[in-house]
Order: structure tokens, then C-alpha cells, then sequence
């Protein structure tokens, strides 16, 4: 097994999308709409910027592809769902630990108040 | 639409597995932003959608590059004697290539390590070197002193330098010990005209040409520095004794700096102010007056003062030159020979790649060289492509599977070229480092005393680059077009056991092979025209034996000898040389053999009426008493030189037999005279005697006119004499013992040469030597590769077939049955080759036409034996397979079935 501290810094965009399969399995586009409204718009992926993290997230084995629709009653059932693995969910977690680990230290030396 | 032609930015497996996706998400995008925030929007995502394109495929292709690669690493290392083999001889043929190359680049490509050096110009010819005395017609290839100082002071060139156009090695004393070092006589100007600055000191300026022998200075190379005085700066100040002067060293050239000349490297560079103390007794600063003879031997090099071109500048420098040389040769003379005297000009040329007697010399034998090592190449790629074939072949199955499952057959093409790239490029990192080697090797091939600096610039990369990528594509090219004519699924149903493929991919191995013959036979074709070129040259009669003969050169003038003194001492020192123990005989002349200078002029011949403009040159010798018998040169008519040929005596010539027949056809020569023309300049003589043509100084082409006067009835007094000395044992061994009688008999009188005639004819063959030695190895190497190509096919062919044969055998077929049917098989393959080979070879060899002697281009024996020996090998190749195929046993080979 890979240490998932291995992989650490991620890009924002893998954490995003990372964070996005964190509470259920979603297609493409759902992913984009979850990011978009988490970060209030001010994060939008693309298409390809999605699709190349996709391809990398999956040979790395931090997501995998679901062999069926979870939501059988949707028309469209060609759509692709990602799902998080438990070693994705560690590395998204370590890259938590890492960012909050940032914010500590830069509170700590008074550079941000205790209250943002 | 917009989307999908983005889309086409992706590698095509991306495409494959998630364009449908990205459509999607891009179409919910689009839609969205129509019912959010109308057009402005809409473009909003379109733009954002090109740009995350352009951040992203990028690397979804290195991406794939890197699957590739990791892939081709594992198929090659997973067949480890493959890929040594193919690496090795992809590294030998790419460096053999890069090697030739590379000395094409340093002796034709390079410019000089100078400033600016595209802006110099020369003034006269790039291939000329040495000392011309006399007179010169048409283009001027060197100057004389006088004209240069005629052309510095014009105004037309910012700066113009003049070195001295030949190399001079001389004997020099520093710090008490003698060594031999190069000396070249330069301008003040010389060092600021090129814009090369000292490294250590300063180098020479202009106020060095000012007052003759007043510049005793000296910059010595960096090479000399590091050599001579272990690379302290205490150098400055320190004395270099050369001949007549005492030079105090003032600086250092810069490392890379190597003169003006490619190919030669001085170690000291002395004022031209100064020739009197290296070469004293002669005056070549000056065109003498009255003499209508000047001394031609400087290169001249400058930088024309903006905005004037190179054909403005040849105009007016050319209006000053003929100046000059009509103020020179003044009124005195007949009109007919002033107009012939004035029948000269300049030319100027671009000056970036500087002076280079080699670049007439090698650069011919060097392409030819380059076009042999490239068809080397090319054949081994036939084999590994071949090999490489096999091996898709064998991998059909797996190929036929993967593109069943869907593979794109680019993605399939792709991953094989990256494959036979990944070879091609570690053969050509091995072939770079093989480069540096053999290039120095070549460099021994070609000479001893050329010395080029070590050349690895961006060129000679970006070939060797090249040629690797080339390499990998021929490799590749084969593998890949069988694998775009596997049919999807076609392998599956072909046997999985052994080796698999079709009939007609086979053949394409067999065509190769004939391709391969086809360029082996040429290469053998012009290694035999060449190495007979050789031989025949090594063994060309000189007219005399040059066994045993011994050359040494003495300088009257340098020595301090006095016109009327040199006589007596040439004849002295004779006597000394004759008693020595172990020599045979002694023969002395002015031109010597193969070391000396020579001399031509125009000749009045008795009886012979002149025509048109024809060439009525001739060239001359001035020679000892019994020069002819002691040489063993004989003389077919009347008599030879003798010490009854005295300076008050009737003054007499012998002629040979060219002069002869060129200008005294049907005519009996004896008696009839013969006079020497320069400018008003006459001296006529007796014919009393004609010898058998002895060649002197060249060994390829005709022998040419010449006559030989008595050293006591000269044309001009020599300034050096040539001894030719027969010894009884080896003449190189006798060397120092001559060299140690002369310094005896006057230790200020320098020696030159001392070395055996037939160094000095072998000298001359070096660009033979080097085309035949190297055209040899190539013809062999190509003949190796094409006999294990063929060994290879047809192995193959046999494996492949082993069921057929072996049902052939069960049906009562014998094993001369199977060996005459391979035999025929093999046949056809050797005799298309041949027949390709020699239609290749007939149009190949013109070529090499230029370089033969002594053999015709179509010599049928060369011919003949080229074809011989490409068939023996091929044959034998071929019998180990034919062989295993008729031992083939039935039972065991339909078992398999």
C-alpha cells in the first residue's frame, strides 16, 4: 500500500473533486456542481481539467468507476459514477490534516487572528 | 461541434474513453449558462474550454508517451540479447557516421574562434600555402609584403592582417634545451584584425610593424603555455631563441584560438617585422627591385570599412594592386612581358571558415566516407528491422487480441515506434560516445600533424540527433505497416503454437535482404576499386628505386652562406656524406625528392615553333655530378650531368623523356637547345642528353616536362640543396648519423628532413590510404550484416515451415530434395540482389571515379570478385539453415502438428 502522505501536496482541483465524492457517488457534472457550489462559484472546473484528474485519480487508485447507475430512475443511464476508495478517503483526509496543520501554525504566529 | 474539435487535442485514448463524458458535462454547461447569464456566459465557457484544454492535453500526451515508454523498456529488456545486439550496432553506425561527419564539420563547417567572424574577408586564396617566388598569372592565390602594406595603408579596411601562409617548424631553444616547434610570422595587425585578445599579457599591435627587426616579442599559444611552462603566468618576459633571434614571450592566446589556419596549430606566433632573424639571409619583406621576381607567402585577412561590399572592395583593391604592380615592374621590360606580368588580380572571399589546405584534400574522400557509413546504417537497420518484423510477427497474436479489444491501431503503430525509437535513441547515446573515439582514430588515419580542435557543437549534435531519429523511423517502419494489416481478430485464428505469421510478410523479410545485397555490393565494389588504387599507387614506378634512399635537405641561406659560397659547400659536403660507412650513394639537386620545392618556367625549345596558347611550360632541377647513375635513373640517349659541366664550360642540359616527346616528336633532341623564359630573363642550353622519366613530387598523374641543369650552370642560385642517399641498411637508421656528419661539418647550417623517400610517398597517399583502409572496413561490416540478414530470413523461413518440410519429408521427399529447394529459393534471393547490386555499383562508383588510378571504374576483375566474394558469404549464410531443414525429422515435426 501506497503511503498516502506520498501523494501530498494535492492540487486544489483533486481535493475539490476528492471532497465532492467524500458524501456519495456522483457523475462528471455532479462533481462540477457540487464544487461550484461549495467554493460559491468561485471555483469552476472544466471539462478536461476534470477528466485528465479523473484518469490520474483512477490509476492511482484513489477513485473507482461504479459498474452500475446508483440512481437506476435516471433517463440517462450512460453517465459514468465515481465513487471515493478507502485510500482516496485517507489521502483526501491527510491533505486536510496538512492544510489545517498549515492554519494552526500561521494562527499561532499571530499572521491570522484567532477568529477569521 | 465547437467541443468536439477541441476534443481532437487529446490523445486518442483519452478520446476513446472519456469524449462522450466531456461532451456531456460541456453540453449541462452550456445549457445552464444560457438560462443563467445569456451570451456573455455562454462565450465565458467556451473560452474557459480552450484554455483548460491547452493546460491539459499536453499532458494527457506526455502521459501516454510515458505508458509507451515504460512498455518499450520492458518488451526490450525483456529480450536482453536482442537489444544489445541492435544497441551495439546502432551505436557503431551512428558514430561511425557521426565521427566522419563531425571532421567534415570542424574542416568545412566551422568558423574560426574569432570576433565577429562572418565579417572577415580574405584577400587571397583559402587553399594556397607556401612560398611562390616568380610571378603568377591570372587570380593571385598568395601575397607579398609589399602588396599587403600597399593594401593596409588604402583606407579600405578597418584592419587587415597578413600571416604566413605555411607552418614553419624550426628548431628553438628556450630556457637552454632545443625543441622543435611551429612558428608562424604574423602582421602587427593580426591579432586585432581577427579580434582575439590575449588571455595572459597583450598580444601584438601595429607598432610592431613599424621598424624591421626592432619586435623581438612573441605570443605563444595556450596549448605551448600549459606544454612548455606548466601554465604559470611567469611565462611573461621569459626568452625563445629562434635561429637569428631572441623573441621575449609578451602574452597568451586565448585556448580556443588557433590561428587563421583549420587544421594547423602554431605554437608561436613571432612579427613579420622579424623575418630577417628567422630566415636570414633572405629578404622577403620587400619586392626586390629590377628582379621582377616577388616573394608570394602571406594569407591576407581584414574587414571591410562599412558600407562597402565585398565585389566594391574587389574592385578597388584590384585598381591599387595593378598599381602596384605596374610601378614594379616598371618600363624597363618588352612590352609582351609586362603585359603578361600585369596579368594578374585578386579575388576576395568571405573569410568565416578561414585558410585550410585540408579542406581541398579530405573533404572529398570525407563525403564519399560519409555516403559508405550511411549505407553501412542503413543495412543494419534492414536487420534489426527485420528482427524487429519477426518479432511483431511472433506477436501477432497478441497484436490481433489487443486490437479485438478495441485498441486503435495508431495507438498499437505508436507504441512500436516508440519501441524501435527507444533503441534507435540508446544507440545513438552509445554511438556519440563511440564518435568520440573513432574520430580520433580517423584523425591518426588521416595524418599525424593535423591538428583540429575537438568538435562537438550543436551541429555535429543535431546530426547525430537526426540520423537517430532517422534510425528509429526505418526500424519502425516495417513492425508497424505489418501491424496495420493485421486484420482484428485475423491472429486469433491462427495457431497460438510457435511462430505465427503470413506468407507474404515473409517475403517482405526476403525483399529486405535483397535490398540488403543490393547496397553490400556496391561498398565492396568501391572498397576493391579503392584498395587497387592503393596498391597500384604504393607500387607506382618512380623511375628509380626508392628502397633504401634516404632524403635530407640542407639551407645554404639560413646557414649564412654567401651566393658564391654555396657551390663549394654543396659539393663538400657531398665528399663528407659519401665517406659515411653504410652509404651506397649520394645525389644532390635543388628540388630533391618529394621534400623540396620545385621550379617551372616557360621554355624556348630549338626547332620548335609555338602555336596558339598552348602550354609551353616545363619544369626544371638544377642536380650534381653523376646525379642520374647515383639515383639509378637511366639515360636513354646521349649522356648525363658530369663533373665536366663547369661554370665556364658550354652550358648543357638534360632533358627526359616528356620534355622529349613533347617537344621534340621524331626529332633527335641531342645537340639542339633549349631556353629558360622569365619575364626578359634567359638562359639557354645544349641538350646533351635525355633521361628516363623520374617522378619527384607527385605520384598520381603524368610525370610532366622537365630539364635538369648543372648546379654550375644555374638558372638561379639555389638556396638549398637535396641529398638523396642510398644506404647499405635501414636510411631511417642512418638518419641521426647524416644529421650528426652535417652539424660536424657546420653546426650553423640547418637540417631538414631526414627522413626515408618512401615516408615521404607515402605522405603523399594519405587521402588514398584513408579512403581504401576505411572503404574496406565499411565493405566488410556491410557484407557481415547482409550475411547474418540472410542467415536470419531464412532461418526463419525454415522454423516457419518446419511443418511443411517435414510433411514434404513424410511423403517420400529426400533430404537433396529439401536442400535443392531451399537452394532455389536462396538462388533467386542472390541473384535479384546481385543483379540490383551491380546496376547500383556501375552508377555508385561514378562517384569515386576522380580517386582511382591505374583501374578503370568498371574493372571486370574488381567487379567480378565483389560479386565472388558477396555470394560465398551469402552462400555459406545461407547452408546452415538449408542444412537444418534437411534434418529436419517427419515424426517430430507433424507431432507438432
Amino acid at each position: 500500500m501506497i503511503d498516502p502522505e506520498t501523494l501530498l501536496p494535492l492540487q486544489p482541483a483533486t481535493f475539490h473533486i476528492l471532497v465532492a465524492l467524500a458524501d456519495r457517488d456522483r457523475h462528471g457534472y455532479s462533481i462540477l456542481q457540487d464544487v461550484a457550489a461549495r467554493t460559491a462559484g468561485k471555483i469552476k472546473l472544466s471539462a478536461g481539467t476534470l477528466y485528465s484528474s479523473i484518469r490520474r485519480l483512477l490509476e492511482q487508485g484513489l477513485i473507482e468507476e461504479l459498474k452500475e447507475s446508483p440512481e437506476p430512475d435516471n433517463t440517462d443511464e450512460r453517465r459514468r459514477y465515481y465513487r471515493l476508495t478507502p485510500f482516496g478517503r485517507n489521502v483526501a483526509l491527510a491533505e486536510a490534516r496538512r492544510l489545517n496543520d498549515l492554519l494552526t501554525q500561521a494562527r499561532s504566529t499571530g499572521l491570522i487572528p484567532k477568529e477569521l | 461541434m465547437f467541443f468536439r474539435t477541441l476534443l481532437l487535442c487529446y490523445p486518442a485514448a483519452f478520446r476513446h474513453e472519456y469524449a462522450a463524458e466531456m461532451m456531456r458535462t460541456f453540453d449541462q454547461q452550456l445549457r445552464e449558462a444560457r438560462r443563467s447569464g445569456g451570451w456573455a456566459a455562454v462565450a465565458m465557457i467556451r473560452l474557459r474550454a480552450v484554455a483548460d484544454t491547452l493546460e491539459t492535453a499536453p499532458g494527457e500526451h506526455l502521459h501516454v508517451l510515458r505508458q509507451d515508454l515504460m512498455q518499450a523498456l520492458r518488451s526490450l529488456s525483456g529480450n536482453p540479447g536482442f537489444t544489445a545486439v541492435a544497441i551495439l550496432s546502432l551505436a557503431l553506425g551512428i558514430g561511425a557516421n557521426t565521427a566522419i561527419f563531425s571532421l567534415l564539420n570542424s574542416v568545412l563547417m566551422r568558423t574560426l574562434p574569432v570576433r565577429d567572424a562572418h565579417e572577415l574577408v580574405m584577400l587571397t586564396n583559402p587553399a594556397s600555402a607556401g612560398v611562390f617566388i616568380g610571378s603568377q598569372n591570372n587570380e593571385r592565390s598568395l601575397l607579398s609584403h609589399s602588396e599587403f602594406r600597399q593594401l593596409a595603408e588604402t583606407g579600405m579596411f578597418t584592419s587587415l592582417m597578413a600571416a604566413q601562409s605555411n607552418l614553419d617548424r624550426v628548431r628553438a631553444r628556450v630556457d637552454g634545451s632545443e625543441e622543435e616547434i611551429g612558428v608562424r610570422m604574423v602582421s602587427g595587425t593580426y591579432f586585432q584584425t581577427l579580434g582575439v585578445p590575449a588571455r595572459l599579457g597583450r598580444v601584438f599591435s601595429e607598432a610592431e610593424d613599424v621598424r624591421e627587426g626592432a619586435a623581438p616579442y612573441a605570443v605563444i599559444s595556450d596549448a605551448y603555455w600549459r606544454r612548455r611552462f606548466g601554465g604559470s603566468a611567469g611565462v611573461l618576459g621569459r626568452r625563445i631563441s629562434i635561429r637569428k633571434g631572441v623573441f621575449e614571450v609578451i602574452g597568451v592566446a586565448p585556448p580556443e584560438f588557433f590561428g587563421e589556419t583549420v587544421g594547423q596549430r602554431p605554437d608561436v606566433w613571432i612579427p613579420l617585422s622579424m623575418q630577417g632573424a628567422v630566415l636570414p639571409g633572405r629578404d622577403w619583406l620587400h619586392d626586390a627591385p629590377g628582379k621582377s621576381e616577388k616573394v608570394m607567402w602571406l594569407q591576407v585577412f581584414g574587414r571591410l570599412r562599412p558600407p562597402m561590399t565585398l565585389e566594391q572592395a574587389e574592385a578597388r583593391a584590384n585598381v591599387i594592386f595593378q598599381q602596384g604592380l605596374a610601378a614594379y615592374y616598371g618600363s624597363a621590360l618588352k612590352a609582351e612581358t609586362r603585359k603578361q606580368f600585369l596579368d594578374q588580380r585578386l579575388k576576395l572571399r568571405p573569410a568565416a571558415y578561414g585558410a585550410s589546405q585540408l579542406r581541398g584534400q579530405f573533404a572529398e574522400p570525407l563525403w564519399m566516407l560519409l555516403a559508405a557509413a550511411a549505407t553501412v546504417l542503413l543495412i543494419a537497420c534492414a536487420n534489426l528491422g527485420n528482427l524487429l518484423l519477426t518479432q511483431a510477427t511472433a506477436r501477432g497474436r497478441e497484436i490481433a487480441v489487443r486490437l479485438a479489444l478495441g485498441a486503435s491501431r495508431g495507438r498499437l503503430i505508436r507504441q512500436l515506434l516508440t519501441e524501435s525509437m527507444t533503441l534507435a535513441v540508446f544507440g545513438g547515446l552509445a554511438g556519440l560516445a563511440a564518435a568520440v573515439v573513432m574520430r580520433a582514430g580517423l584523425l591518426r588515419l588521416v595524418s599525424d600533424t593535423i591538428e583540429l580542435p575537438v568538435a562537438a557543437d550543436a551541429r555535429v549534435l543535431g546530426f547525430s540527433f537526426a540520423l537517430t531519429l532517422a534510425t528509429g523511423l526505418i526500424l519502425g517502419l516495417l513492425p508497424a505497416l505489418r501491424t496495420t494489416s493485421v486484420e482484428a481478430g485475423a491472429g486469433l485464428k491462427e495457431q497460438g503454437r510457435g511462430v505465427t505469421g503470413s506468407a507474404k510478410w515473409a517475403r517482405v523479410g526476403k525483399l529486405v535482404v535483397v535490398g540488403q545485397l543490393a547496397l553490400s555490393l556496391p561498398l565492396l565494389v568501391a572498397a576493391g576499386l579503392l584498395v587497387g588504387t592503393l596498391y597500384r599507387l604504393q607500387n607506382v614506378d618512380l623511375g628509380y628505386s626508392k628502397d633504401r634512399l634516404l632524403m635530407v635537405r640542407v639551407d645554404a641561406v639560413t646557414g649564412g652562406y654567401e651566393e658564391q659560397r654555396r657551390l663549394a659547400m654543396f659539393q663538400e659536403l657531398y665528399e663528407r656524406i659519401r665517406l659515411i660507412p653504410g652509404v651506397r650513394t649520394v645525389a644532390y639537386s635543388e628540388n630533391g625528392l618529394f621534400s623540396g620545392p620545385d621550379s617551372a618556367d616557360e621554355v624556348d625549345v630549338e626547332g620548335y615553333v609555338k602555336t596558339g596558347k598552348d602550354d609551353f611550360g616545363s619544369r626544371y632541377d638544377h642536380v650534381g655530378p653523376g646525379y642520374f647513375s647515383a639515383l639509378g635513373i637511366p639515360i636513354l640517349l646521349g649522356r648525363e650531368v658530369t663533373e665536366q659541366d663547369q661554370a665556364s664550360s658550354n652550358k648543357v642540359c638534360v632533358i627526359n623523356e616528356s620534355f622529349a616527346a613533347r617537344f621534340f616528336a621524331g626529332r633527335n633532341p641531342i645537340g639542339m637547345h633549349v631556353t629558360q623564359v622569365y619575364g626578359d630573363q634567359r638562359n639557354t642550353f645544349e641538350v646533351v642528353g635525355v633521361a628516363r622519366d623520374a617522378r619527384s613530387n607527385n605520384v598520381r598523374g603524368e610525370v610532366g616536362r622537365r630539364f635538369y641543369v648543372p648546379l654550375t650552370q644555374p638558372v638561379n642560385a639555389p638556396d638549398s640543396i637535396g641529398y638523396a642517399i642510398r644506404t647499405a641498411g635501414d636510411p631511417a637508421g642512418m638518419a641521426e648519423t647524416v644529421r650528426r656528419a652535417i652539424r660536424e661539418f657546420d653546426p650553423s647550417l640547418p637540417v631538414t628532413g631526414a627522413r626515408p623517400v618512401a615516408e615521404y610517398v607515402s605522405d603523399r597517399l594519405n587521402q588514398d590510404r584513408l579512403l581504401a583502409r576505411l572503404s574496406a572496413a565499411f565493405g566488410v561490416v556491410a557484407l557481415l550484416l547482409t550475411a547474418i540478414g540472410l542467415y536470419g530470413v531464412l532461418s526463419y523461413g525454415v522454423t516457419r515451415r518446419t511443418n511443411e518440410i517435414g510433411l514434404r519429408m513424410a511423403l517420400g521427399a529426400g533430404r537433396s530434395a529439401v536442400l535443392r529447394m531451399i537452394a532455389r529459393e536462396t538462388g533467386w534471393l542472390l541473384l535479384a540482389g546481385a543483379a540490383l547490386g551491380t546496376a547500383a555499383a556501375v552508377g555508385g562508383t561514378q562517384w569515386i571515379a576522380s580517386r582511382l588510378y591505374g583501374l578503370e571504374r568498371g574493372d571486370p576483375l574488381v567487379y567480378g570478385s565483389a560479386v565472388c566474394v558477396l555470394l560465398l558469404a551469402a552462400g555459406l549464410a545461407a547452408a546452415i539453415p538449408a542444412l537444418r531443414a534437411s534434418r529436419v525429422d517427419p515424426l517430430v515435426a507433424l507431432r507438432h502438428e
